[in-house]
């Protein structure tokens, strides 16, 4: 069983039913002994830094999570807004501080003196950096959907095995031991998202 | 690099699926016309009058709908607060288009953006040229003047924390006449977020006006395909080889 984190923010719904799509059962709980009985966990979200934070500290999902994930190596995870609250801080709407299990850090995007719009939303690519068995049957470059403002920054490139373009360069994917984010969202990324969502939940 | 986007608007109206023309329910569809693989992205809008109809029919419709739908879901139509847009979230939106509703009450559009993110709030604009010859916005099916210009408005939107911005053309709906290219350009010129266009595609070309001409992010249609497998693929063929970068 897959559990879902609910803590209030986002379509938990498109996530379980890509989830279904591949073959696989979700929950969507925010108790932590129902997170602890599960296979794999996936945190998603969307909206901003400073609430999702607040929700997973309202509902006590902190430390189980963190036992969980760091200690108990449970298979994770995150999914856009999920993918940022694992890094150390974020400077959307003032500093916030995140779940800090990864060395990196949320700044807003940077697309340059040029005309391109924030947010930055739709199709783009995901450059393979880095062997992972997400990109199991994922072409090169494969197009996924993303929609966000900000975005990932580390000095640890190990942890980094997908990049986008806008702009800047910014961390599409990360994968460090059991701790697996993505930027945009498989469960809105027909097959590729698909194909990479039914990999995590396979072989991660 | 980010791709533009061709996205399909389906209007419901009392929870049957219909086309418009001139902002009025023009003909139902009978088939299944909606390709979810070839399409970047889907707009649900349910257009029943206020006080008409069964607003669970609709949700129904979407929730099915959205079940299978692997690509983002924008829905609208009669959203006035937050509550309308916790319903639609349920049911499986990823963005909530409000127009209306955030001219009756500008807080609105902040109130969903801080409570969902900037991604989740749509703002749609509904425009045509006034008496006096100028781009004005009118609200409820285009039917109640503002005084307001389209580009103050979507600038006022943006301000509140606005995610997107969709322009219509009113005057242009259902005609295949093309998209108001000037109207989508003053929108895109005045604003930093991206902006689609609704309202007028007839033909491929419209879709590459509409992309170099209007500075639009995406393309927005109802009515021009019969929403065949090859018709989105034969758009975004044609938009490639003029230079137009879209996901194949």
């Amino acid at each position: 069983m897959i559990g879902i984190v609910d803590y209030g923010l986002g379509n938990l719904t498109s996530v379980a039913g890509a989830i279904e799509k591949v073959g696989f059962e979700p929950i969507i709980t925010s108790d932590p002994s129902e997170l602890a009985r599960m296979d794999k966990l996936i945190l998603p979200g969307v909206g901003a830094f400073g609430d999702g934070m607040a929700n997973l500290k309202s509902r006590d999902l902190v430390e189980p999570l963190r036992d969980l994930v760091l200690s108990k190596k449970k298979p994770f995870l995150g999914i856009c807004l999920g993918f940022q609250l694992i890094a150390q801080s974020s400077e959307e709407f003032g500093d916030h501080e995140g779940l800090a299990w990864i060395d990196a850090k949320i700044t807003r995007l940077a697309p340059g003196e040029g005309a391109l719009r924030i947010p930055h939303v739709g199709w783009n690519d995901v450059h393979q950096m880095r062997k992972s068995v997400l990109f199991d049957g994922v072409p090169d470059d494969g197009l996924f959907y993303y929609v966000h403002s900000y975005r990932m920054q580390t000095s640890n490139t190990d942890i980094v095995v997908g990049e986008c373009d806008y702009g800047d360069r910014f961390i599409s994917i990360i994968q460090a031991d059991n701790i697996y984010a993505t930027q945009f969202h498989p469960e809105k990324s027909q097959l590729h998202g698909l194909t990479l969502l039914k990999n995590f939940l396979e072989k991660g | 690099m980010l791709r533009k986007r061709l996205i399909t608007v389906l209007t419901f109206n009392n929870g049957t699926l219909f086309r418009t023309k001139l902002f009025e329910p023009d003909y139902r569809y009978t088939h299944n016309f909606v390709d979810s693989w070839s399409v970047d992205e889907v707009v649900i809008l349910d257009i029943t009058r206020d006080g008409e109809g069964d607003r669970n029919k609709f949700l129904d419709v979407v929730r099915t709908f959205a079940h299978d739908c692997f690509v983002p879901i924008c829905i609208g139509g009669g959203v006035r607060n937050l509550d309308d847009v916790g319903e639609l979230m349920k049911v499986g939106a990823d963005k909530v288009m409000v127009n209306t509703g955030a001219l009756e009450r500008p807080d609105l559009i902040k109130a969903i953006s801080r409570a969902y993110g900037a991604q989740c709030a749509v703002v749609s604009i509904d425009a045509k040229k006034n008496d006096a010859g100028e781009y004005e916005v009118f609200s409820k099916f285009g039917c109640g003047p503002t005084s307001k210009s389209p580009s103050d408005w979507a600038r006022e939107a943006e301000d509140a924390g606005a995610g997107e911005i969709l322009i219509t053309s009113i005057e242009r709906d259902g005609s295949l006449q093309g998209y108001d290219i000037d109207l989508c350009r003053e929108v895109s010129d005045s604003v930093s977020i991206p902006v689609l266009g609704l309202g007028g595609a007839g033909n491929w070309k419209h879709f590459l006006e509409g992309f170099q001409k209007g500075g639009l992010s995406a393309v927005c249609t109802q009515n021009i395909y019969h929403f065949t497998e090859s018709s989105i693929v034969s758009a975004k063929n044609f938009l490639t080889k003029s230079g137009i970068e879209v996901r194949l």
